[in-house]
């Protein structure tokens, strides 16, 4: 039994930014919203922050559940709930969203109201998809999320930004419509097997549908997060939208919402469909590798540094997809972990990119040179960022990447070496950027006049690069939450039934508090 | 009875010269030569309703379509001054003379296929009184719907013809 | 005879106060005419209020010898009806400006639509049908061209001729069923003969009259549902009438012809009849062909009204799943029935908001070409909001009413075994997402000069209000909508 108590925390967390949306749609005048809107996504966080005080250690089921009737004659209900898995990416949204706030503060003139508010909508919509248990739910807060970042890159995007924008909604529509045909299908199915209709994933674990149709629906779900991710070869749009989209939607976007994807992997598409999971396995863990060295190869070329960063999303989230598909608990847990990782690294790289383009832009690696004497702090914290991103031992990156591959190595030996061939691709071209940038003589009279991060820029690195550091040195922290539940998924795939009714007897006490 | 010798043949010459002036409609290349063999249809039709013993329906078939409709749609066209008197050729011709006789094959086809229900009432009654009694029984709302939509028609006429100048 | 009258009383308080705006129409000056839409409103809410007194008394019955009923699916209908007329009414205030003196006449012929509509929706008898057909359809002719430009006539005309063809092509249908049954009356509460009761004691010697009736009784109805292959008119009316008549057309007109349809398929064919796997696929494959011409059509229009025009023939199609899907509503359920009721419902909300705001952004600009909605979000926020939330809706996307509707046909459908259907529904989906949101994309591109305000009168900024957030708090709380279409599909247990 989970720890229910009396406040439906999950409800709040997630949809505080909803009210916080109205709220600045009220307001007059820009100093207010932007203070109120800040207010309420760090409010956000610390009620997040309860879920992590509240937690029963060493649970693996679903906690802090709550369910109330939504369209009961299609079986559709409102179901959350948070394990070790979603728990991590809860927070991990709450904990960028002020951040990505901050950054905003005085870089968005124009509509900014339109701005904070689509910030927040798009909140909700995140931290939904991750407590979400209803897939018809689920499949509302994927939707929902869509629509502001297709704005938030449409309005205020870079030059070409019109076409970016559609091209990642109609990606990423085109995958959805699979998504939804997948989630009727089951709820059919559930139909076709017990009588009644029902959405609920915990329900819909125990199926136990035969292998063809299980080898169908799998697919089919496939196809949605992949794109989503973006894995290898559906990553066409993400470069595009990250160019194009400004430094607040590009921090969301790779730092959350592709996480949607690979969120998407360990909880519907493995526990879901275990045998054709585990057949396929090998397939996606080698779409993974290819995306990890291309990603890696292709950023060595790039010339704009955003480009670079976008790029290296590709091969950290093949990393990511490596780690579930090698189906290891240590590779499940780490890719749950470097998840975290990627979500706040990119996110500092993308801030990084973005101070700089603020002030000078440009993003052209050839425009810059030696800002290590001019910007100091900046350069501090670009290292330490750079650093992360590339994997060094005592910060956040090195410990994903290292339990990925430990699992993957019990796995498969030759996608480990092939794997860490990426994190030296990865070093190399991180490195290399930072040289570029920060070292060798200052050869462009332009950067003359630049300044260093100012007091609010260095109140939003600052808390990143902490995490960076707690979490390199005491992952446990974390990993004793994602394990358990990891380790649940894994069950699953071997052992169905058992788990289902380990599951049901959840289902059963959350329905019990909706009616309460 | 229906089945008497002289009804079917009655039967068969109406319905066949009614046949022959509905084509004839289509076929004139003159408008006003078109409303004339029209008018004939109509007779024709009126033809049917006796033969079927609805002497109350032929009696307003003749009256309203072949009177009031033909004299009607005659001064339409003779009053329309820039009006072609000749019926138009379509291409459309030949597709439509297939559809209508893909139609009659298959409505021939039903109409010997079905067990039709038989109705049991004697030959020739007069129906007037039975249909007053029907219309204000069982149809009482059609009935009544029907002068809402004819007040309607009225208005729209009106409302469609009248030139924007002339307001009372 | 009375007590039926009482029954009949809704409908006749519309007609009253049509024929009471007529003839005040003769003494009121013209400047004034305007404010015989609040007679035409109060007429409404009488009649409106009758409904509800008719419920408290427990006044259901079927009345006047069986052509009548009144049951929940009337009574849903009817309050349908009477809130897609009011919001009419309410929208094109600013409107009929462009009728010069004709402006009593327009809100007394969309108070006689409306009578026809709640007719339609409450008769169980074939003459009843008829006549209450003609009655909708005359008056959307004639409100069809009421523009009097050549396009609008063009329209009209177009519609006129049409319309009496499927008119024609009902009767024979009805011919048909007449002479299976021998009576024209859908279902006899007395235990007489009726056209229900014959069907189901039928066998294969009356099959094949029935299979003509229903494909002659699907091609006239399919006219007013605007589905494929009866839907040439669809595109040239919406575009070429006046805005608030076209939002009566596709909203109004048709949910009433689905309304006929689930009347006289689902209680007089019957769903468990011999003929019931017959007519149920024949909607199965019009659903599948309208739902891809309509939406493969709409994907080249440049005029946002021929656009909405193709999106319903499209939609229609979606309707028609739920109509393939129907099952007996012994089981409880009836997900089939009460999805097309449903999606109905639904769908009024969303297809008036969406031409409400075309037409206020159409009022302003003078333009319905898709290239003039460029940036018109930043001229008229509050149009191009609704109408974004509209079009989301009509995609079917959260966080909208649509989804829902969606949902509950798709569902329907898989129950129903049509899992061929539901993919075919879906890609289709797909397809309209694109024209859908192409086009709420284009308000909201641009970065040129906000040009003049261009905000609606405060009649329709409330309407468009009301309509967006009906839209979204059905989508919030479906339930007591569900719970209302499946009582109202209950009436044919």
């Amino acid at each position: 039994m989970t720890n229910l108590t009396s406040l439906p925390i999950l409800s709040i967390v997630t949809f505080l930014p909803l009210l916080g949306m109205l709220l600045v749609l009220l307001l007059r005048g820009q100093q207010a919203m932007k203070i109120a809107a800040l207010l309420v996504s760090l409010l956000t966080f610390v009620v997040s922050l309860a879920l992590w005080a509240g937690w029963q250690a060493g649970e693996a089921g679903m906690q802090f559940m709550e369910s109330l009737p939504w369209a009961p004659e299609l079986g559709i209900h409102y179901t959350v709930g948070v394990d070790g898995i979603s728990l991590a990416l809860v927070l991990l949204t709450t904990f960028l969203m002020p951040l990505v706030l901050l950054f905003s503060w005085d870089t968005i003139h124009d509509k900014q109201k339109t701005y904070l508010a689509l910030l927040l909508l798009l909140e909700t919509a995140m931290v939904g998809v991750f407590v979400a248990l209803d897939m018809v739910l689920f499949f509302v807060f994927f939707e929902a999320s869509l629509i502001p970042m297709y704005f938030l890159i449409g309005r205020w995007g870079g030059p070409r930004r019109i076409y970016a924008a559609l091209k990642f909604f109609i990606f990423t529509a085109f995958g959805s419509a699979f998504l939804l045909a997948g989630i009727i299908a089951l709820g059919w199915l559930h139909f076709q097997q017990t009588g009644v209709w029902s959405f609920n994933v915990l329900d819909l674990y125990g199926l136990g549908l035969p292998a063809n149709l299980q080898t169908l629906l799998f697919f089919g779900f496939v196809l949605a997060f992949a794109i989503k991710v973006p894995l290898f070869p559906f990553h066409t749009w993400l470069p595009d939208a990250h160019v194009e989209a400004p430094t607040g939607g590009s921090v969301i976007l790779a730092g959350i919402l592709l996480k949607m994807g690979t969120y998407g992997f360990v909880r519907f598409l493995l526990p879901l469909f275990p045998e054709p999971s585990q057949r396929f396995a090998p397939l996606l863990a080698v779409l993974a590798i290819v995306g990890i060295l291309y990603g890696a190869l292709v950023a060595l070329a790039q010339k704009d540094l955003k480009k670079l960063v976008a790029y290296s999303s590709v091969a950290h989230l093949g990393f990511v997809t490596l780690g579930i598909f090698a189906l290891q608990l240590e590779s499940l847990s780490g890719a749950v972990l470097q998840m975290v990782n990627h979500g706040l690294s990119t996110g500092a790289l993308f801030l990084l990119v973005g101070f700089l383009y603020e002030r000078r832009h440009t993003r052209m690696l050839d425009d810059f040179g030696g800002l290590w004497k001019l910007m100091p702090i900046y350069a501090a914290f670009a290292l330490i960022t750079f650093l992360s991103s590339a994997g060094l031992p005592g910060l956040n990156g090195f410990v994903g990447e290292f339990t990925i591959l430990v699992g993957t190595m019990k796995y498969n030996v030759v996608f480990a070496v092939l794997g860490t061939l990426g994190i030296i691709l990865a070093a190399w071209y991180l490195l290399w950027a930072f040289a570029k940038i920060f070292q060798g003589p200052n050869a462009n009279p332009a950067n003359a006049g630049l300044k260093d991060l100012n007091l609010r820029e260095v109140a939003i690195m600052a808390p990143l690069v902490l995490l960076f550091i707690i979490i390199g040195l005491f992952p446990n922290l974390f990993l004793a939450k994602i394990n358990p539940s990891a380790q649940l998924v894994l069950d699953q795939l071997n052992n169905p039934a058992a788990i289902t009714q380990y599951y049901q007897t959840q289902t059963v006490s959350a329905v019990e508090v909706g009616e309460r | 009875m229906i089945d008497d010798a002289g009804v079917v043949v009655a039967f068969w010459v109406i319905a066949v010269s009614t046949v022959v002036c509905a084509l004839m409609v289509a076929a004139v290349r003159n408008l006003v030569h078109a409303v004339l063999f029209l008018a004939l249809t109509f007779v024709g039709v009126a033809g049917i309703y006796i033969v079927l013993a609805a002497d109350f329906v032929a009696l307003v078939q003749v009256l309203i379509y072949a009177g009031a409709v033909g004299v009607l749609m005659t001064f339409a066209i003779m009053l329309t001054p820039a009006a072609d008197r000749r019926n138009s050729e379509t291409i459309f011709q030949a597709p439509a003379a297939v559809l209508a006789g893909l139609v009659l094959a298959i409505v021939t086809f039903v109409a010997y296929d079905t067990e039709w229900r038989i109705s049991g009432r004697d030959a020739f009654p007069a129906t007037a009184a039975s249909l007053g009694e029907a219309f204000l029984k069982p149809y009482v709302v059609p009935f009544e719907v029907v002068s809402v939509l004819l007040m309607t028609a009225m208005i729209g006429a009106i409302v469609l013809t009248r030139e924007e100048g002339d307001d009372v | 005879m009375l007590q039926d009258l009482d029954r009949l009383g809704p409908v006749l308080a519309v007609l009253v106060a049509a024929g009471l705006i007529v003839l005040a129409d003769l003494v009121v000056p013209r400047r004034r005419e305007k404010w015989l839409a609040g007679v035409a409103l109060l007429g409404l809410a009488a009649s409106a209020a009758w409904m509800v007194q008719l419920i408290a008394r427990d006044r259901q019955a079927s009345y006047f010898s069986d052509s009548m009923a009144l049951d929940d699916f009337t009574i849903f209908f009817t309050f349908l009806f009477i809130g897609v007329a009011g919001a009419v009414l309410l929208a094109s205030l600013e409107y009929v400006e462009r009728f010069g003196s004709h402006k009593g006449e327009f809100f007394a012929l969309v108070l006689v639509a409306t009578a026809g509509m709640m007719l339609l929706a409450g008769s169980r008898d074939l003459v009843a049908i008829f006549v209450a057909l003609e009655l909708t359809s005359i008056t959307q002719f004639i409100l069809a061209g009421f523009l009097r430009d050549d396009r609008g006539s063009e329209a009209a005309i177009k519609y006129l001729l049409l319309g009496a063809i499927s008119s024609a092509v009902v009767l024979y249908g009805m011919a048909f069923l007449f002479g299976i049954a021998g009576t024209t009356r859908l279902v006899a509460t007395d235990g007489g003969a009726s056209i229900a009761g014959a069907i189901a004691a039928g066998d294969s010697g009356i099959r094949s009259a029935l299979l003509v009736s229903m494909v002659f009784l699907a091609a006239g109805f399919g006219f007013k549902m605007s589905i494929v292959p009866f839907q040439m008119w669809t595109p040239d009316v919406y575009q070429g009438s006046p805005t608030p008549v076209a939002a009566l057309l596709s909203v109004g007109s048709k949910a009433a012809a689905f309304a006929v349809v689930l009347r006289v398929f689902f209680e007089g064919f019957g769903a468990d009849t011999f003929v019931g796997e017959d007519w149920k696929m024949m909607f199965a494959v019009l659903a599948a062909v309208s739902m891809t011409v309509g939406n493969v059509m709409a994907l080249r229009q440049t005029n946002v009204r021929r656009l909405l025009g193709y999106s319903s023939i499209a939609q229609a199609g979606n309707f028609l799943v739920g109509l393939a899907a129907i099952s007996s509503t012994s089981d409880g359920t009836a997900l089939g029935a009460s999805g097309v009721v449903f999606f109905i419902a639904t769908y009024a909300f969303t297809n008036l908001g969406a031409f409400f705001a075309v037409m206020a952004i159409g009022n302003r600009t003078g333009s319905d070409e898709i290239e003039d909605y460029a940036g018109i979000a930043r001229r008229s926020p509050l149009a191009a909001l609704v109408l974004t939330i509209c079009l989301l809706s009509l995609t079917g996307l959260p966080p909208t009413a649509g989804f829902w509707a969606k949902m509950y046909i798709f569902n329907a459908g898989m129950r129903a075994d049509l899992v061929w259907l539901v993919m075919i529904a879906v890609l289709n989906t797909v397809v309209s997402a694109f024209y859908y949101l192409g086009l709420a994309r284009q308000m909201y591109r641009g970065d040129g000069e906000p040009g003049e305000d261009l905000r609606p009168a405060l009649t329709t900024q409330a309407v468009l209000v009301a309509a967006a957030a009906g839209v979204c708090v059905f989508f919030v709380y479906p339930i007591p909508l569900i719970e209302a279409a499946q009582r109202a599909v209950h009436a044919f247990a």
